[in-house]
C-alpha cells in the first residue's frame, strides 16, 4: 500500500505536464527535460521521464511528461507517476475540459496553460480539484514556435531532434517567470529557441486563482 | 420490411458490435468539434461512413446526421470527405458545454 506521505520530501517539486499524442509528445517532454537539466546545473537532483501507460503514438490522445526537482537526494524515484504535482502544464488548450489535470495537485500549485485565452475564461471549464492551484498562467506559445511533431524521443529512444525547439521553450521559460523553480539564463543554457523563451519570458500572463474565483462569485 | 441498421447483425451471422465502449470514452481527446451546416448537407451519408471511430449518427426522417460527442477525437476526417463542405471544425473551448 502507497504511503499517503510517500512525497513528503523536503524540497522536492513535481512536474506533471500535458499534451496530445503524436503532435505534442516531444514538446510536453521538452518541457520536463529543459527544466530538469538547467536544474541539475543548479546541483539540484532531478529526473525526467514519460508516463508509461499513456498511448503517444495516437493522435490528441492526452499524455503525460513528468519532472522532479529537489535539493535533496530523491527518495521517490522509483515511483513512476507524479501523485502530487506542485507546477502542472498543458501543451493544448482544451485539455482543461473533460480531464482531470490537477488530480493531486500541493498546496499552491501553478497551472501553465498554452493558450491566447484569458486565463478566467480557461478557469471555468476546470471543474475537480481547484482548491489547491494558486495561480493559472497562459502563455501563446503556438504564436511564438512551432510544435515539433516527431515520436524521435518517445518511450525512452534517443531524441535527436533538439530540446526545446518547439512550443516546449516559451512553456518552459513561462513556468520560470511564474515559479522560479530554475535561473532563466540555466534554463536559456539548455534550450534551442532562445529568441522564443525570451518573448515567452515578457509575454506570460500570471492570474491570482483567488482573484478569478473573487470575479465569478 | 424496414429494419434499423443497428439490428442487422454483423457480416449477418454474429451480433452487431456495440457502437459504445465505456472503457474507452475518447470525447477527450478533441480539441476541435465538428459542426453540421444542415443548410449545405445534401445527405450523402460519406461522412457516416468515413468516421473512423463511428461517431456520425446516420441521419433518419426526422433529423440530419448527426455527432456522437462523446467519443467524437475532432480528427476531422468527416469535414474532409464531405463533398460539400458541410461540415466545420469549430475550436471545442469555444463551446462551455
Ligand atoms: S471528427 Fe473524426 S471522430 Fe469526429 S465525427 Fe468526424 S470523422 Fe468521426
Ligand atoms: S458528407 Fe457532407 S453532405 Fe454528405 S451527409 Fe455528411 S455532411 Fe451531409
Amino acid at each position: 500500500m502507497i504511503k499517503k506521505d510517500l512525497f513528503a520530501e523536503p524540497g522536492l517539486k513535481q512536474i506533471t505536464v500535458w499534451g496530445r499524442g503524436v503532435y505534442e509528445n516531444k514538446e510536453a517532454r521538452d518541457v520536463v527535460v529543459s527544466l530538469t537539466e538547467a536544474a541539475a546545473l543548479e546541483g539540484k537532483y532531478v529526473q525526467a521521464w514519460e508516463n508509461y501507460v499513456d498511448l503517444p503514438d495516437r493522435i490528441y490522445v492526452p499524455v503525460r511528461a513528468y519532472g522532479k526537482i529537489s535539493s535533496n537526494p530523491i527518495e521517490s524515484k522509483y515511483v513512476y507517476e507524479n501523485e502530487a504535482p506542485d507546477i502542472v502544464v498543458l501543451t493544448e488548450e482544451t485539455l482543461v475540459k473533460g480531464v482531470d489535470i490537477l488530480a493531486g495537485i500541493k498546496p499552491n500549485a501553478t497551472l501553465i496553460i498554452n493558450s491566447k485565452r484569458a486565463p478566467e475564461y480557461l478557469f471555468k471549464f476546470i471543474k475537480s480539484n481547484t482548491e489547491n492551484l494558486a495561480k493559472i498562467v497562459t502563455i501563446d506559445a503556438n504564436n511564438l514556435s512551432t510544435s515539433v511533431i516527431t515520436l524521435s524521443g518517445a518511450e525512452g529512444a534517443t531524441d535527436a531532434s533538439g530540446i526545446g525547439k518547439g512550443i516546449g521553450a516559451p512553456l518552459a521559460a513561462a513556468i520560470v517567470k511564474a515559479t522560479g523553480i530554475v535561473s532563466f539564463n540555466n534554463l536559456l543554457d539548455i534550450i534551442v529557441n532562445k529568441s522564443a523563451a525570451r518573448k515567452a519570458y515578457d509575454q506570460a500572463i500570471i492570474a491570482n486563482v483567488h482573484d478569478l474565483i473573487k470575479t465569478y462569485a | 420490411m424496414a429494419i434499423a441498421y443497428e439490428k442487422i447483425p454483423f457480416a449477418g451471422t454474429v451480433k452487431s458490435p456495440q457502437k459504445e465502449n465505456e472503457g474507452m470514452i475518447t470525447g477527450n481527446w478533441r480539441t476541435r468539434r465538428p459542426i453540421l451546416d444542415a443548410e449545405k448537407c445534401m445527405e450523402c451519408q460519406l461522412c457516416w461512413i468515413s468516421c473512423p471511430d463511428s461517431c456520425v449518427n446516420l441521419m433518419t426522417e426526422t433529423s440530419p446526421i448527426t455527432f456522437n460527442l462523446k467519443y467524437c477525437k475532432g480528427c476531422g476526417l468527416c469535414a474532409e470527405m464531405c463533398p460539400v463542405g458541410a461540415i466545420s471544425l469549430v475550436p471545442e473551448l469555444d463551446f462551455e458545454e
